[in-house]
């Protein structure tokens, strides 16, 4: 497990840095950076193993509170970074609340679904608290703006929620809510750069210099890899700039020009090994929070990583969601690296339970 | 609250019936991701292996740009290898839209930089919205260098803006030799579907006018092309390997500058033309038309409000004098009338007619120009004093048509066949063809105006130069030529032009000799009337003319001033020199100039006297250098 993990880490800044690699200074240090994070992350995993993570049922109230003021404090302080508040500056680096965030949503969702789980499924009624936890996250990543994490959050939930059994009434109920929920939506609380950036989804060559250009110019690094790509540090999309974010949300672009159809192929088997690895875990566990922990996490990686390889790749709106482990993010990459732990933590205690 | 060991402790354990579940919903969970791994292999497919040499094109062309590089166009040269135009780099700045993420925000930057409204800029790029983004769109031409180097310096700021180095013509020597040399504009859709589509496209200079469009094939060159790696912004990363451009040939002309250059300062404000030509080849080493067109307001198009300009101006600048300007060639005629006369023998070097002063004829009188009359006058003085009576009488012992013969053998009423674009033909009357245009029938008396140059003649001054070319030479008219080699970039001449001869006057040496010794006597005589074209060291011959222009038509024109000047007749000389041995013939028309030998003489003699002084310089240049070898 922690082979697969350390080998899509050491993909995603071996990748990172002929992203980054133009001969400049700042080359250096956005790589040194996420390596220093990614060290940072793998101390977090044996910190995270020497507790257990059943603690965490107690305390998840306090960890959804410290989310929810990181959230408004980023709202409210944060740096304004092309026209969004994502980040809050703690001087050696900016914090995204919204990625931990993600995390504290599971591990809160998880606890509710445990304790209230009877096993005769949830009615609407019961489901009105996890829908209120995920609302205000919901709520607070928009107004940032930030709709693809906002997505991430409704996307959880609903992953989640779907795992733990429903009475057939709230499932009707739920369909019906939605559908008649997305075109008002639509209509009043989408921006207008959000609303663009899913109607170039729906035709991006109509538009081939503004919305659309990040998909068309994604697709063609892609595309032109071939079956063996262009050989490392030759990518041509990337290192002339043609690539807009090419180390963070398109970083599996650079890779899949460079390294062709055969090195995305190998990163794909490394990376969903990961995920059904997880699923393992999920399954391994012996108590029912384990279960739903471990299920959290790995959806949680897993609509990312879909989400992200599906843009790049013009299936997908432009939005930004980055490919957990390989995309460059100190926040990301340490929120994945710490549910990583969780995973390994619920694996190793999976034979206590009984035990006891 | 419980403490955190009991919620250890009290943790409910997955039973079977649970777990079984759970194994479905984990089952489903993985169908799920099996789903989506074969979406995004299949995906990855179809971009990879399926379509991905479509997007490797696509990759190269991003970041290869092509772009095509304008040869430098010809030089033009004079006869004696002075460059008169060439080019020079001219900066524009040039945006391609599709490289600029904010296009309003560098538009309104570029309006403050380059000191331009928005509205002007933005009309520009309307006016190229047509074409392919990727083309550039031309903002502003020929900037300065301050605003270059700020523009370089802040390129990071500009994205998509770019400077983009054309070759400019050059003009050294300002206006010279205007209409001869033409001009270029921008070449239009019709020239475009005419020209080889390689070499050209949207957008480029083409020769409009003059030796620029007739050479456009010569001076033009050969395109190149250059293949530029950019990056996002566009800006140019490292240059690959592309095509060279292939400079244009050089045009050589026949003119002389520093003759041009004096008859054109001689014209200044003045309206007509002078054309020079040697009269062993028929070389045109002058060939001005005042007043000259102002070639620079040309580069990039010419605003309306200078065409305008041009068009209302009464000394008509956009008429190309030397060859269609056509006047009434006044007494220069009686060069055609006194050879008609001489051949058909109505007249020898002997006969005498009287002049009184005028002539009574039916019931007219024709005045001459000399009121008190001239008395008794032979063809030497009838030529030197331009005697009207005597050609009156010589003008109607030969006739209209016989007149006419003459005139067309002497190279008038028909273009000169001169390469060149535009040229009339002038006119010269017959009896059959005033019956045919007018529908009368020719009065004797119309014959008395002919015979003295007036009426309905028409002649261009190119017309009476080659007429005075075949006079001094002995009775060759030689087709007038303006270029004489195409040489190229390399310095190898791959095309010379040589004499050629159009028609060839035999046995008429003798009766041209006669004219020549009058216009001789013009020049040099005590009563001569071109006394004023008199040269210390070279014998000048030649003939004055004064051509009236109120009895022909009506003027418009309600300026008091225009109508004045309007009113004036056309001044003429034509001449060649030295009479002993003649090797130039100069020929000076000036609209309205009043008397040829006021107005026109001086002009021509200004031109002779430089050609002279040239010759001189030349030979004693050549003295000294024997003298030095000797030594």
């Amino acid at each position: 497990m922690l082979v697969a993990v350390l080998l899509i880490a050491a993909m995603g800044l071996v990748n990172l840095y002929s992203a980054t690699y133009a001969g400049g200074a700042s080359t250096t240090t956005v790589f040194i950076r996420q390596l220093f994070f990614f060290l940072a992350g793998l101390s977090f995993i044996m910190i995270i193993h020497l507790f257990d993570y059943r603690l965490l049922l107690t305390w998840n109230y306090i960890l959804y509170g410290i989310a929810v003021c990181l959230l408004l404090a980023s709202l409210l302080l944060g740096s304004n970074i092309a026209g969004t508040q994502r980040w809050i500056n703690l001087g050696f680096f900016r914090l995204q609340p919204s990625e931990p965030a993600k995390l504290m949503l599971v591990i809160s969702l998880a606890s509710y679904y445990y304790r209230k789980d009877t096993g005769r499924g949830f009615t609407i009624g019961q489901l009105l608290i996890p829908m209120a936890l995920t609302g205000l996250f919901f709520i607070l990543v928009l107004m940032q703006p930030d709709l693809g994490t906002a997505l991430m959050f409704a996307g959880i939930f609903i992953s989640m929620t779907l795992f733990v059994k429903l009475k057939w009434s709230t499932i009707g109920i739920i369909f019906g809510g939605c559908s008649a929920v997305i075109p008002i939506g639509w209509q009043f609380f989408l921006k207008p750069y959000q609303k663009q950036r899913i109607m170039t989804f729906l035709s991006p060559e109509s538009d081939p210099t503004n919305s659309g250009y990040h998909i068309m110019q994604s697709k063609i690094a892609v595309g032109s890899g071939l079956k063996f790509g262009k050989g490392y540090l030759k990518g041509t999309q990337g290192h002339l700039h043609f690539l807009p974010e090419r180390h963070t949300d398109f970083a599996f672009s650079v890779w899949a020009e460079e390294w062709g159809f055969a090195g995305s192929l190998f990163f794909l088997a490394v990376y969903f090994f990961m995920i059904l690895w997880g699923l393992n875990v999920c399954l391994a566990s012996r108590d029912k929070f384990g279960v739903l922990l471990a299920f959290g996490i790995v959806s949680l990686i897993f609509w990312q990583a879909i989400i992200n390889l599906l843009m790049v790749m013009g299936f997908l709106p432009v939005v930004g969601i980055p490919l957990p482990l390989f995309s460059y993010g100190g926040s990301s990459l340490m929120t994945t690296l710490i549910g990583i732990g969780l995973l390994m933590n619920i694996r190793m205690r999976r034979n206590q339970v009984r035990k006891n | 609250m419980q403490s955190p060991k009991e919620t250890l402790t009290k943790l409910r354990k997955v039973d079977a019936e649970e777990l079984n579940q759970l194994k479905k919903r984990t089952d489903a969970a993985t169908l799920v991701i099996i789903f989506f791994i074969a979406v995004i292999l299949a995906r990855l497919w179809f971009l990879q292996i399926h379509y991905g040499s479509k997007y490797k094109d696509k990759a190269d062309n991003n970041r290869v740009r092509m772009l095509d590089v304008v040869a430098s166009r010809g030089n033009v040269l004079d006869r004696k290898g002075r460059t008169i135009i060439t080019n020079r780099p001219n900066f524009n700045i040039v945006w391609v839209k599709e490289d600029s993420p904010n296009p309003d925000e560098i538009i309104k930057k570029l309006s403050r930089i380059l000191n331009e409204e928005i509205a002007v800029l933005l009309k520009r790029v309307r006016e190229a919205a047509e074409n392919p983004r990727h083309i550039p769109i031309l903002l502003q031409e020929d900037i300065d260098w301050k605003t270059l180097v700020y523009i370089e310096n802040n390129h990071y700021d500009l994205p998509g803006v770019r400077i983009e180095v054309l070759p400019r013509r050059d003009y050294l020597y300002e206006d010279f030799g205007s209409h001869m040399i033409g001009y270029l504009g921008q070449i239009n859709l019709k020239e475009l579907e005419e020209k080889n589509s390689a070499n050209y496209q949207g957008g480029d200079q083409i020769g409009k006018r003059g030796l620029e469009k007739l050479y456009e094939d010569e001076l033009r060159g050969e395109k190149g092309t250059m293949y530029m790696e950019v990056d996002a912004h566009g800006f140019e990363q490292r240059q690959l390997k592309g095509k060279e451009t292939l400079p244009g040939n050089d045009l050589q002309l026949t003119i002389d500058m520093d003759l041009q250059l004096e008859a054109e300062k001689a014209m200044a404000g003045k309206a007509g033309a002078v054309v020079a030509m040697d009269v062993k080849s028929g070389r045109l080493l002058v060939f001005a038309s005042a007043p000259p067109l102002h070639l620079e307001d040309f580069v990039g198009g010419i605003s309306t409000k200078n065409w305008q300009a041009l068009l209302g101006n009464i000394k008509r600048p956009l008429v190309h004098k030397t060859i269609q300007g056509q006047y009434p060639p006044g007494s220069t005629y009686k060069i055609v009338t006194a050879l008609a006369g001489l051949s058909k023998g109505v007249i020898t070097p002997n006969t005498v007619f009287y002049c009184s002063g005028s002539m009574k004829f039916g019931n007219r009188r024709y005045g001459c120009w000399k009121e008190g009359g001239h008395g008794p006058v032979s063809l030497h003085r009838a030529l030197a004093e331009s005697c009207d009576v005597y050609f009156y009488q010589v003008g109607l012992k030969i006739g209209v048509d016989s007149l006419a013969e003459y005139a067309n053998r002497m190279g008038l009423g028909h273009k000169t066949g001169i390469d060149f674009e535009y040229e009339k033909s002038g006119l010269i009357p017959t009896s059959a063809w005033k019956k045919l245009a007018k529908g009368v029938s020719w009065q004797d008396g119309e014959t008395l105006s002919i015979a003295i140059g007036q009426g309905f003649n028409l002649v261009t001054p190119l017309q009476v130069c080659q007429m005075t070319v075949a006079l001094a030479n002995g009775g060759i008219l030689y087709k007038p030529f303006l270029v004489e080699k195409i040489i190229d970039p390399e310095g190898q001449i791959i095309r010379e032009f040589e004499p050629i001869v159009d028609v060839e006057l035999i046995g008429m040496d003798k009766y041209l000799e006669l004219i020549r010794d009058g216009l001789v006597g013009a020049v040099n005589d005590r009563h001569g009337t071109g006394k004023e074209a008199q040269l210390k060291d070279v014998t000048v011959a030649g003939k004055t003319g004064t051509a009236q222009v109120v009895s022909m038509k009506k003027f418009q024109e309600t300026d008091e001033e225009d109508v004045a000047y309007k009113h004036k007749d056309h001044a003429w000389f034509t001449s060649f020199a030295p009479a002993e041995n003649p090797e130039i013939a100069v020929t000076v028309l000036v609209e309205h100039g009043g008397h040829g030998g006021s107005a026109a003489a001086p002009i021509a003699k200004k031109v002779l006297a430089r050609y002279f002084a040239q010759k001189t310089e030349l030979e004693t240049n050549k003295a000294k250098e024997n003298q030095n070898v000797l030594q």
